[in-house]
């Protein structure tokens, strides 16, 4: 199964993102890693040029939450190409504390599948390929 | 007109600039007092250099906080610029100042130098009378630079691979180096006036998990680059690894080479400098903590024989030091220098010759690439990951190669990707590591590996 993953915005920490990569590989997906520092839009157009299963977007400074409004805006651009793609997200999705219980259904509005706010990177996976094989 | 002096019309060429007088400039660092040149302080003064970090936005501010480095007995004192300033964007830089002069909230996170222009910033250095150190991050510094050298600054940090690979994601690589060959040239021309400008590498890179042998070579191109465009003073640096054995191999390996390769290139009439960054990495939120962990980087530092020693302060790990914790720590780094006496003398011969041998094996690969120049080569070099460091957010870095700790927290390497390390020597690094991980556990122990220093 082939995975895009980045960083989402002018976020720059790139720690985690390395170890997402390596942690996909390990688990047997295809990943296309756009690094840190991506935008929205790339992120859409690297799935649609890869063919990817899943999109998982992180964030570590927090900005997903200015970003990520903008998913269901931008995924009505695509049409329906995008209507089979997974959408997750994890890290530190918003600036400064919140509360998860605010921030999952919040996201998930926006137009995520999957959203992980604080939460183990391997915890995080697992759920993913719980989804993937419940999808199937 | 020269190249050079057409390049420099050009630059100058800018709204934010102020009015550049070159025979003034020239003539004020033909008659400066030799104290503000680093390079002679490493010459007369016999002790390890203490320079702490910090910038602040306005004149005011700074100047307080050189007074608080002063009155801490500092023998450095930095001058750190502001991530506008570093991208270029002068305009923002002149806004941000403005709001930071007028409602004295810091809306900067360093010094616009810029912006103050050199014969503002001339005034605060030559009543200090220190020499002063520019720490900055720019790809494209040759503005800066005029300006910092016209200020009296003579000391330049950076390079064109270390200010880099660690802090963008695609300024174009080719174009950094052809900037800081500018640099290198302007620094080369003015050291022939007085005493040298002293240019400095930024060896802790990422900060995270990069293996010895990787910031070692990358301080030996950054040295060759600068000394074959006529520097006669470079320091090369690195920072705490984790290891204090790994700390005095490193130290010792890089003393070694550095005048190995600068002989290799006829330049042995430069003097190369030894600088050791204090724990670079995730500080721990107990302050406490924190000054017990800069109090071991500074006790080896003196075991790995640094010249110079940048520090951290108490409050590393929640943002920007007060003026007060930043002079704390050079007050409490003299002291600590001050009692510590009668050093025993380490050496650990089979970790200095597979580091050797590593640097080596590497530095050939490099000065193999069919390029005419060079620059070109180590941009090749990098390109295809001959050279690689861990986590670096640049397009261009392979990140193929990983790195754990051993048991005794020493850095290794167990995928060398691309890099061209010997098998004897990778087989040597990887004898340290239990290989028998997955890699679920490996990511953990990466985790982990990254925040030793926490608690």
């Amino acid at each position: 199964m082939k995975v895009v993953t980045g960083v989402v915005g002018n976020d720059i920490h790139v720690v985690a993102n390395r170890l997402i990569d390596l942690s996909l590989q390990a688990r047997g997906y295809e990943v296309f890693n756009l690094g840190v520092n991506t935008y929205l839009e790339e992120f859409f157009d690297a799935v649609v040029e890869t063919n990817a299963d899943i999109l998982l977007i992180s964030s570590l400074n927090g900005e997903a939450e200015g970003w990520c409004r903008e998913v269901n805006i931008l995924k009505s651009k695509y049409k329906n190409i995008l209507d089979n793609v997974v959408f997750m997200i994890g890290g530190n999705l918003v600036v400064g504390t919140g509360d998860s219980n605010d921030i999952v259904p919040r996201f998930q509005n926006y137009g995520f599948d999957l959203v992980f706010h604080q939460v183990d990177l391997n915890t995080g996976l697992d759920a993913l390929e719980k989804y993937m094989s419940e999808k199937k | 007109m020269s190249l050079l002096q057409e390049e420099r019309e050009i630059i100058l060429n800018n709204e934010y600039v102020d009015n550049f007088d070159f025979a003034e400039v020239e003539d004020f660092v033909k008659n400066a007092s030799k104290d503000l040149f680093i390079s002679h302080n490493f010459k007369t003064k016999n002790k390890m250099l203490v320079q702490p970090r910090g910038g602040f936005p306005t004149y005011d501010k700074q100047y307080a906080l050189n007074e608080f480095f002063v009155k801490a007995n500092v023998d450095v004192l930095p001058l750190t610029i502001d991530s506008n300033t570093r991208l270029n964007d002068y305009a923002t830089a002149k806004k941000m100042l403005r709001l930071s002069e007028e409602n004295e909230i810091d809306m900067l996170n360093g010094y616009p130098l810029v912006n103050h222009g050199y014969r503002t910033t001339r005034k605060m250095i030559t009543h200090f009378n220190k020499p002063v150190s520019l720490r900055h991050g720019t790809p494209d510094a040759r503005l800066l630079i005029e300006t910092a050298i016209a200020s009296g600054i003579f000391e330049i940090e950076g390079g064109p691979i270390t200010y880099l690979l660690p802090y963008s994601k695609n300024f174009p690589l080719d174009k950094a180096f052809l900037y800081w060959k500018y640099v290198e040239r302007v620094c080369a021309n003015y050291s022939k006036l007085n005493e040298p400008i002293n240019r400095e590498s930024f060896g802790p890179l990422t900060a995270t998990l990069v293996p010895p042998c990787i910031t070692i070579v990358i301080q030996l191109l950054e040295m060759l680059l600068s000394l074959e465009e006529g520097v006669k003073s470079f320091s090369v640096s690195f920072s705490q690894t984790g290891s204090m054995n790994q700390d005095i191999v490193t130290g010792a390996v890089i003393r070694k080479l550095a005048d190995y390769y600068a002989k290799e290139i006829n330049c042995e009439d430069a003097s190369i400098h030894l600088v050791y960054h204090q724990w670079m990495g995730a500080f721990p939120q107990n302050k406490d903590f924190a000054e017990q962990l800069i109090n071991m980087s500074t006790v080896i530092a003196s075991m790995v024989g640094a010249d110079k020693i940048i520090t951290k302060t108490r409050e590393e790990a929640s943002g920007i030091p007060t003026k007060e914790a930043n002079a704390k720590t050079v007050a409490n780094t003299q002291y600590t220098l001050r009692i510590l006496n009668g050093l025993p003398k380490i050496a650990d011969e089979e970790e200095e010759e597979n580091l050797t041998q590593e640097v080596m094996d590497i530095m050939s690969a490099v000065f193999n690439d069919s390029a005419d120049t060079l620059w070109r080569k180590v941009f090749n070099s990098i390109k295809n990951g001959t050279i690689d460091v861990p986590f670096s957010p640049h397009i261009i870095n392979n990140n193929e190669m990983i790195t754990v700790r051993d048991k005794n927290k020493n850095i290794r390497i167990i995928k060398r990707g691309k890099v061209p390390i010997s098998d004897k020597c990778f087989k040597y690094e990887k004898s340290k590591c239990d290989l028998t991980k997955d890699t679920t556990s490996i990511v953990n122990d990466i985790i982990h590996d990254i925040g030793i220093m926490q608690w």
